[in-house]
């Protein structure tokens, strides 16, 4: 399990979660066949490498655009969160969950998250990654 | 310039705090509003309501018109199209790299 806890905020309040695009699917594999195949290329773009590590990098090419970022929590075969963004965009949260669904059936839920919020943090550096300042706030918060 | 996406996600900042969520319906039932009739209305300080109300207007949420001693607030929807289109434009693309996972499944 990956220490992830909800930032808090300076005037304590508490932030909704309903800015976020999420979508769940059903995939007739096991768990650690779907891990394995939604952490390699040819869906979330045709070329990817990811460091399967937190704060490994990670690079997603294809033909339209290429996206950077860096991985937050890689916990095979259940979990994987990443923040990507294009080189004139803002970062995005993606967090990938894979559940047992049954006999040979994998939930893969996404979730994508513009947590613009991490800006009202109050007093937390915003370490850079390849001159891009973003993401790992969250997690040293 | 301010390019949509960024506009986008000032506009989900803005609007992901519950107490400011209420003032923006609030103003939105009653153009021209002022703070002190506002904070009449909710229950929180006018000097809250000013802070809530300062950062929608920052997210372009809200136009302001000083009248008198008071500033009166009416709600601009505009930026909130872009929020919409941003959520469509990227649920779109989910929606796409989902069946090309899928693809690779049952292929």
């Amino acid at each position: 399990m990956s220490d992830w806890t909800a930032p808090e905020y300076a005037d304590g309040s508490e932030r909704s979660t309903s800015e976020r695009i999420e979508r769940e699917l059903l995939l007739p594999a096991p768990r650690q066949q779907v891990w394995e195949v939604v952490t390699g290329a040819g869906w979330l773009a045709d070329e990817v490498e990811l460091d399967l590590a937190p704060g490994g990098d990670a690079l997603f090419r294809s033909r339209e655009s290429v996206k950077t970022g860096w991985v937050e929590d890689a916990s095979a075969p259940a979990r994987l969160a990443f923040w990507w963004a294009t080189p004139d965009g803002p970062p995005t949260r993606v967090e990938l969950t894979l559940e047992p669904a049954g006999d040979a059936v994998t939930r893969l839920r996404v979730v994508e998250t513009r947590p613009l919020d991490v800006l009202d943090l109050v007093g937390t550096p915003l370490p850079g990654i390849g001159g891009r300042s973003f993401g790992p706030a969250l997690v040293a918060a | 310039m301010i390019d949509s996406g960024d506009r986008a996600g000032a506009v989900f900042g803005a609007l992901s705090d519950p107490t400011r969520r209420a003032l923006f319906a609030a103003i939105a039932r009653q153009p021209a509003t002022t703070a002190t009739e506002l904070a009449a209305e909710l229950p929180i300080s006018r000097q809250a309501v000013l802070k809530h109300l300062t950062a929608l207007a920052e997210a372009g949420l809200l136009d302001r018109k000083r009248s008198g001693r008071e500033v009166r607030y009416r709600v601009t929807p505009e930026p909130l199209s872009d929020a919409v289109s941003w959520m469509a434009a990227v649920g779109g693309q989910w929606d796409e790299r989902l069946a090309a996972l899928e693809r690779q499944f049952t292929s």
